[in-house]
């Protein structure tokens, strides 16, 4: 009898092995995405880099340059003002916006349960607005007559402060940052919460006998644990500004002048104003390196180890 | 947080703080019933004059429905071919053997890190050799395509938490295994396959950059970027006008929010809890 249910048992192995490994099905259920995925996001890259090298006007490639493109980008000074504001953006997400976000979270947690709600419900608002609309809405609150930031700084009679935000060229890309980076605050937030949730209570029961507060047990205990949380929210908003271009778009299109650009405005404009593909594509794949060498070293640096509850 | 001031006091901070995301909507609605000239004198004021011409003149010069049922296209073909493919993908790298699924899953994963920005030159080029510019066709390839990623990787993690039991039983009643994935796998993994679906619309209902740049053709634009086509025709003067458009442009949006939230909520936060 024990025989026959090994033997059995084998042969449902076999069976189910078959079942798996059925060539034709793999093929059907593997090639369809992958052939999507392979057209539109990777191969594009290798057009990309051939037409970094060309001189190109988007219909006809004149000719190989070398890497005159290259060297024209480097050497262009609105093209390193668009890397300064596009860092002064991830610097606003990493050290301000982020940390504010998580701040949220933290606070949300020891709320009662309506109140919870309502801070969730409204904070993530926003996020689910269209970057049009959210970003129309802050040229309303920049606006220098009557806008609402104005309208605030004189209610407190700081006159002097009510500048012209977004034609200002020392304001502007603050301005853009704290607009865009207001859409996703409370996204965010939600995000770091889901995580704080995640952590056992038992982990806090210890630190309660010991007296630890809010602030003690969030600095010992909370933020430390979330650390996988953090390291893919620092991700997901470094890539998130290193991209942006909407904001820019609507609210300033670059300016004044060409001071607000962002490397993706920078890579729109050159491309498609003033039709040089072959710098635009220039600009691209030095912007993918960009990204690819600040996910590397968040990858590097911040939680290494992951944390198993 | 342990005295009941201190408490009182931060759920004061924390309404405040929950209104002040709300207010710049609030304040839209408000001016979107005001006069040209009243917005500039009574800027937060209740209107003095309702003037409820701003919606019917924003919706005379604002193509509304066109821009609306193209997002709409936009998001349902994503969701549908993102999610039919995907999960296809997902279940096909977590359950069946075959060599390189290895491979296959760290190759979806690149999308993650590839900014859509990078390729718009060549996807440009690629739509007009494909004979796709003009056609809603244009965007709805791209957009699924960087849409798969995240999706398959999310299914794959749903996927290998399931029971092999599922398939064994499904065996032995003799389905195949086309017919053991529609009518038994994927009908349990529903709840994920909603998931994918909300998060996909709110990428996809929201997007700008490709929309701006491949969806050039009035006739094809979704409304993040017909929206921004009548601000810039209509200039920055009409304020009511303006704040009409955005009411009607976000109020779809709003009222799903507004009932779906908490669902809204779990799908936005699922890569998270997934972990």
């Amino acid at each position: 009898m024990g025989k026959a249910h090994i033997g059995m048992l084998t042969d449902k192995v076999i069976t189910m092995n078959k079942f798996f490994g059925n060539k034709p099905a793999i093929f059907i259920f593997a090639f369809p995405s992958l052939l999507l995925f392979t057209v539109f996001v990777v191969y594009p890259i290798f057009p990309e880099i051939l037409i970094s090298f060309q001189k190109n006007d988007g219909f006809k490639s004149m000719g190989y340059v070398g890497f005159k493109n290259y060297a024209d980008v480097l050497q262009d000074k609105t093209f390193w003002r668009a890397n300064l504001n596009t860092f002064i953006i991830v610097f606003f997400s990493t050290f301000i916006a982020l940390p504010i976000s998580l701040l949220f979270a933290l606070v949300m947690d020891r709320l009662s349960d309506p109140m919870k709600r309502f801070f969730k419900f409204s904070s993530v608002f926003p996020a689910v607005l269209s970057v049009t609309v959210i970003a129309q809405m802050w040229i309303a609150v920049y606006e220098p007559m009557w806008g609402l930031l104005n309208s605030i700084l004189r209610a407190l009679r700081l006159n002097n402060l009510a500048l012209a935000w977004l034609s200002d060229s020392r304001t502007v890309v603050p301005a853009i940052a704290v607009a865009f980076l207001w859409q996703y605050l409370g996204l965010n937030a939600l995000l770091f919460y889901t995580g704080i949730k995640a952590i056992p209570k038992t982990y806090y029961e210890a630190a309660m006998i010991d007296g630890a507060g809010f602030f003690k047990a969030s600095i010992k205990i909370t933020i430390p644990l979330l650390q996988d949380v953090t390291k893919y929210l620092l991700v997901l908003s470094i890539l998130g500004c290193m991209s942006q271009f909407a904001h820019v778009r609507i609210m300033t299109g670059g300016g004044p002048g060409d001071i607000s650009r962002t490397v993706v405005y920078q890579l729109y404009y050159v491309a498609f104003s003033t039709s040089d593909f072959g710098r635009g594509c220039a600009i691209a794949i030095i912007f993918v390196i960009e990204c690819l060498i600040l996910t590397f070293i968040i990858n590097k640096f911040v939680a290494q180890e992951r944390i198993e509850f | 947080m342990v005295n009941g001031k201190c408490r009182v006091l931060v759920n004061i901070l924390m309404i405040l703080i929950g209104l002040s995301f709300l207010f710049p909507m609030y304040w839209m609605l408000n001016i979107s019933f005001k006069s040209k000239s009243e917005v500039y004198d009574n800027p937060f004021g209740l209107p003095r004059q309702w003037v409820f011409n701003n919606y019917r003149d924003a919706l005379e010069k604002f193509n509304f429905p066109r821009y609306l049922s193209n997002s709409i296209i936009y998001s349902a073909g994503t969701i549908v071919l993102t999610v039919f493919l995907g999960s296809m993908l997902a279940y096909c790298i977590s359950r069946m053997n075959w060599k390189g699924k290895g491979f296959v899953l760290s190759y979806i994963s690149m999308g993650l890190i590839i900014p859509v920005q990078v390729v718009i030159i060549p996807l440009l080029i690629m739509t007009r050799s494909f004979g796709l510019k003009g056609t809603r066709m244009s965007l709805i390839l791209p957009y699924s395509a960087f849409a798969l990623s995240s999706c398959v990787l999310m299914l794959y993690a749903f996927f290998r938490s399931l029971p092999k039991e599922l398939e064994e039983a499904a065996c032995i009643d003799g389905c195949n295994i086309y017919q053991a994935y529609f009518r038994i796998v994927l009908p349990v993994i529903k709840p994920a396959i909603t998931t994918q679906c909300v998060l996909i619309f709110m990428n996809t209902y929201n997007e700008f950059f490709l929309a701006f740049i491949l969806g050039a053709e009035d006739k094809i634009r979704p409304l993040t970027v017909g929206l921004l086509n009548f601000f810039v025709s209509i200039g920055v003067s009409h304020w009511g006008q303006i704040g009409a458009a955005m009411i009607i442009t976000s109020l779809p949006t709003i009222i799903v929010y507004a009932v779906g939230n908490e669902q809204i909520e779990n799908a936005l936060t699922a890569r998270v809890a997934l972990k």
